[in-house]
């Protein structure tokens, strides 16, 4: 199957892949010495023209994203922040940790090229609370970075001088929001803020600031060193390159896989994630991480892992890649519900429908879960969904709406049913005979 | 200045101006709850969501929307509807139907917002969520966490205005509650207005509450008088009786605040320090019978004539006008200070160190007689016996000079002090919110005051109690109507020129003067010519 060439995911399963003898074996830093003989304006274009796009979940194009950092005759004397988004907390979602764990370098690598290209003297590793293993190591491999004079003052002794640090979160789901992120980066509550000014205009610190994924700055050694040409030429014309997907759920063989973008679907769950438990039959794919709509099995059968196939094939998207699997024993109102649950408690609580309407749609699951609901519950639930869906700060109501959104209607059948079994006054989970 | 449009209406409005301003300016009203003009920007409440047109993507936020050239928006689509409804319903979720013993009842958005937009049956068949009721924060403030609906004006307020940060939604998700940090009351001077920001009934004024429905309340217009600072303020009040003063907006003075010593000063109106008749030797009189008594004591007396820095600016013309007609020998004086009882708090937000809220006033008019003397000239034209008799407009000069008083003291004001008891004959004057009248705050602004509720006692405006004087010498000095002392007043001072009662607004108007201090430190005797 390995008929591309691996990019993230290259010298993962090396003994001692993060540090940084073995990387530098495997052609670490390599990428980081060419892009300083370039200029940042070079640099910028490399990736702009590669199509690499932001591996967080929404997909915009990473070297556009940088673009939108003012000149510095604009800036008001600012400096310019790079903030490594590592707060990977969607539920389904476990690649970054494994990026950060198996080559810290080359992350650290990345965001030396990416400040380079941006202007960035300080530049910032957000991890989320849980990550604290994850942070030693990063620090371990930071320090036999600055040791090598790969980080500090005057790196390759080119005259750019850059620091990174790592910075742990509290733990929330919500700080991987890029604005959320900043507030607590600054010492503040974690709470999304109101765009526009966005953060390349205004982010951390009052300041510039750009917030990419690690994924994605991981991927930029790889592209520099190898030119755009070569990275545009995997994967699909709207999204190059390869992604890490997360595969869990009822499979043979979970974990995380790299593949081109525009793999077939069925391949990956087949191939990669070694098909289905034996015996059972597939009931639906969260193809993105929790907060994508679910995909029905025809749907599956369609689509390829890419950015717009999943949506033209199943109105979903792409995500971070969190590819959770359900088997014919799922019940699918448990699931909502626990995806749910989730949801009603990271909500930040800034923004009313959100706040209110996450909590309020878990209830009634719950309600609907134990048998207690009523067909008004129902249109209640959808409603909610719809009535929280893009009316809030950040994309977290959105992300709460749309399981609820895509599971009550795809597989309506089963909210139906429960339904009707408390409706007959049957124990929860009995279907009516019919 | 870009051109924006809302719901087809053209208008133009200063670049960056949110679009719930610019819908205000064409009479469209945009609810909302977080947003407040004077506070930040916090986008939290979701309830000013408008469609777009043109110029942006919608639906979004009216009031994080910078208006720029060719923005459209729309509040009358079936779509905007059904978000306000939808805001409205999850706001309520987690609301306690405790509106018949809330004291915000008649002036809360929720109310207000539901029989305008919401109007649905409840669809909750959950609990709602307990929070800490009747909770004690501050000297000023009751706080029932249940009825929050988290809109963070408060905090914001607490952040920006006072930057004492008190207040803060504490938690996340439904169980986001505002709450005060441990151990930490609230002690600042502005507490007041926590309760007027708050959208609901979750903060609300210990003063206030339980005392009035306030739909019965009409409200009126007029300046506090507590300090040089003039605070715009509303006078809430039933038959007669106030029950509460609010902040009224005014952007160049007070923006929408009010300290609490000026709102809590309502108490004064009612107080047991009123004068509220006259009195000759401490024995009670009518007006009329005092007037005399105070003319027959000033005529021929060496007269010193001390006026108001708390007196309306026409009862300082009134003096000027009865100096000039009756007693032209007179000397004036304004004498700087504070009274004795004055409350000493100041700060750098409102609350001036200078307690009268009429200096400029007084200065401006008495500096129509010539020179103005000052605190040492009165002592010691007093000591000298230069003058024998005094007459007194509000100012508590005895109290704050420790003077031994003269012989004839004629003393009209509102108050009883040092002055009022030491005085031979006493003209009750009426409280600032039971009289017309101009006031000239620190910054120049000349504000007008109005008569909201009837004068207690015998109490009469403060230059009807100089005119009374004035008629008992033989004739009225002044006209009856305020407008019209107004626009004499504004003909005989040179500052005030071109001005109308009617031209000063809801907000006043500002004149360019020399400070009142250069005015008034000029010692020396008022001697206009024969």
């Amino acid at each position: 199957m390995d008929v591309y060439p691996r990019i993230l995911s290259r010298i993962w399963g090396v003994p001692g892949s993060h540090t940084l003898a073995v990387a530098e074996q495997h052609g670490a830093y390599n990428a980081a010495r060419k892009a300083l003989a370039m200029s940042p304006a070079e640099v910028t274009d490399v990736v702009l023209k590669s199509g690499l796009r932001g591996r967080g979940g929404a997909g915009f194009p990473t070297g556009r994203k940088w673009t939108f950092v003012p000149p510095p005759e604009k800036r008001g004397g600012k400096p310019v922040y790079l903030l490594c988004n590592a707060d990977e907390s969607e539920p389904g979602t476990f690649k970054d940790r494994f990026c950060m764990w198996n080559d810290p370098h080359q992350l650290i690598e990345g965001m030396i090229i990416a400040s380079h290209a941006l202007g960035v003297r300080r530049a910032y590793i957000y991890l989320r609370g849980e990550f604290e293993y994850v942070q030693r190591r990063l620090d371990a491999a930071l320090a036999e970075a600055y040791a090598k004079g790969y980080l500090g003052e005057n790196i390759f002794g080119t005259g750019f001088s850059f620091d990174l640090y790592t910075h742990l979160g509290a733990g929330a789901y919500i700080c991987g929001e890029e604005t959320a992120l900043i507030s607590s980066i600054e010492g503040y509550k974690g709470q999304p803020r109101l765009k526009p000014p966005f953060p390349a205009v205004k982010g951390v610190w009052e300041s510039p600031t750009i917030v990419n994924n690690v994924e994605t700055l991981a991927a930029v050694p790889w592209i520099i060193e190898n030119g755009w040409e070569a990275y545009k030429a995997i994967g699909t014309e709207q999204s190059p390159g390869t992604k890490l997907f997360s595969c869990s759920g009822h499979i043979m063989k979970p974990g995380v896989y790299e593949i081109p973008l525009g793999t077939p679907m069925m391949d990956l769950l087949n191939n990669w994630c070694g098909g289905l438990r034996p015996g059972r039959t597939l009931k639906a794919i969260i193809p993105g991480g929790s907060s994508v709509p679910v995909m029905t099995p025809a749907e599956v059968a369609q689509a390829n892992m890419d950015y717009e196939s999943i949506n033209k094939v199943a109105g979903s998207y792409l995500g971070s890649g969190g590819f959770i699997v359900m088997d014919d024993t799922t019940d699918m109102v448990d699931a909502l519900t626990n995806l749910l649950r989730f949801y009603a408690h990271e909500s930040c609580g800034q923004c009313t429908p959100c706040r209110e309407g996450s909590a309020w749609m878990y209830n009634i699951l719950c309600r609907l879960r134990d048998g207690f609901a009523t067909e008004d519950d129902l249109v209640a639930l959808r409603d909610l969904a719809d009535n929280i869906h893009s009316r809030t700060i950040c994309f977290f109501g959105a992300s709460a709406a749309m399981p609820v959104q895509s599971f009550v209607t795809k597989f309506r059948d089963e909210f139906v049913a429960r339904v009707e079994s408390a409706r007959a006054g049957l124990p929860a989970g009995l279907a009516v005979a019919k | 200045m870009p051109l924006v449009k809302v719901n087809g209406i053209a208008v133009e409005v200063p670049a960056g101006t949110n679009m719930i301003e610019a819908a205000k300016k064409v009479g469209v009203e945009i609810p909302h709850y977080c947003y407040h003009p004077h506070l930040s920007v916090a986008g939290n409440c979701r309830m000013c969501l408008v469609d777009v047109e043109a110029g942006g993507r919608g639906p979004d936020i009216a009031c994080n929307m910078a208006a720029t050239e060719g923005l459209a928006i729309r509040t009358d689509t079936p779509k905007v509807t059904q978000m306000r409804k939808s805001v409205m319903e999850f706001l309520l979720v987690n609301h306690p139907l405790d509106c018949p013993i809330c004291d915000q009842s008649g002036e809360c958005r929720l109310q207000d917002y539901y029989m305008e937009y919401g109007q649905h049956d409840s669809r909750l068949a959950d609990a709602k969520m307990g929070k800490g009721k009747r909770q004690d924060i501050g000297d000023q403030i009751v706080l029932d966490a249940e009825r929050c609906v988290q809109c963070s004006r408060c905090v914001r307020f607490s952040d920006e205005v006072t930057g004492t940060g008190e207040l803060r939604l504490f938690n996340r998700s439904n169980q986001t509650q505002i709450g005060i940090f441990p151990g930490v009351r609230l002690s600042h001077q502005y507490q007041g207005n926590l309760a007027d920001i708050c959208p609901v009934g979750a903060l609300t004024l210990k003063d206030f509450r339980f005392k009035k429905r306030v739909w019965w309340l009409k409200e009126s217009e007029s300046v506090c008088g507590g300090c040089a600072t003039g605070c715009n303020t509303l006078v809430h009040h039933q038959e007669n009786e106030v029950y509460r003063f609010t902040p009224r907006r005014n952007d160049e003075v007070n923006k929408s605040w009010i300290c609490d010593q000026g709102r809590l000063s309502y108490k004064e109106v009612t107080s047991l320090k009123r004068l509220t008749g006259a009195k000759v030797d401490g024995k009670r009189a009518e007006l009329p019978e005092a007037a005399n008594a105070a003319a027959l004591l000033l005529k021929g007396a060496k007269v010193g004539v001390v006026f108001g820095a708390k007196a309306t600016t026409e009862a300082n013309w009134a003096a000027v006008k009865l100096v000039r007609a009756r007693l032209p020998n007179a000397r004036a004086y304004v004498i700087e200070g504070n009274d004795p009882d004055a409350f000493t708090y100041q700060d750098e937000i409102l609350v001036d160190s200078d307690k009268t809220p009429n200096r400029f006033g007084a200065a401006l008019t008495a500096s129509q007689l010539g020179s103005v003397g000052d605190a040492e000239a009165l002592k010691s034209a007093l000591a000298a016996g230069e003058i024998d008799a005094l007459l007194v407009l509000h100012d508590d000069v005895v109290g704050r000079l420790g003077l031994a008083a003269p012989k004839v003291l004629v003393y009209v004001g509102t108050f009883k002090n040092a002055t009022s008891s030491a005085a031979s004959v006493v003209l009750p004057a009426a409280h600032s919110i039971e009289q017309p009248g101009t006031w000239i705050n620190r910054q120049g602004r000349v504000q007008r005051l109005r008569k909201t509720v009837a004068p207690a006692g015998d109490s009469v405006a403060d230059y009807t109690a100089v005119d009374a004087i004035g008629r008992a010498f033989g004739g009225a000095i002044i006209p009856e109507m305020p407008a019209a002392i107004f626009q004499e007043l504004a003909a005989g001072v040179k500052a005030l020129n071109g001005l109308t009662l009617k031209g000063l607004g809801h907000g006043g108007q500002l004149i360019t003067l020399s400070a009142p201090s250069a005015v008034a430190d000029q010692p020396g005797q008022a001697a206009p010519a024969k």
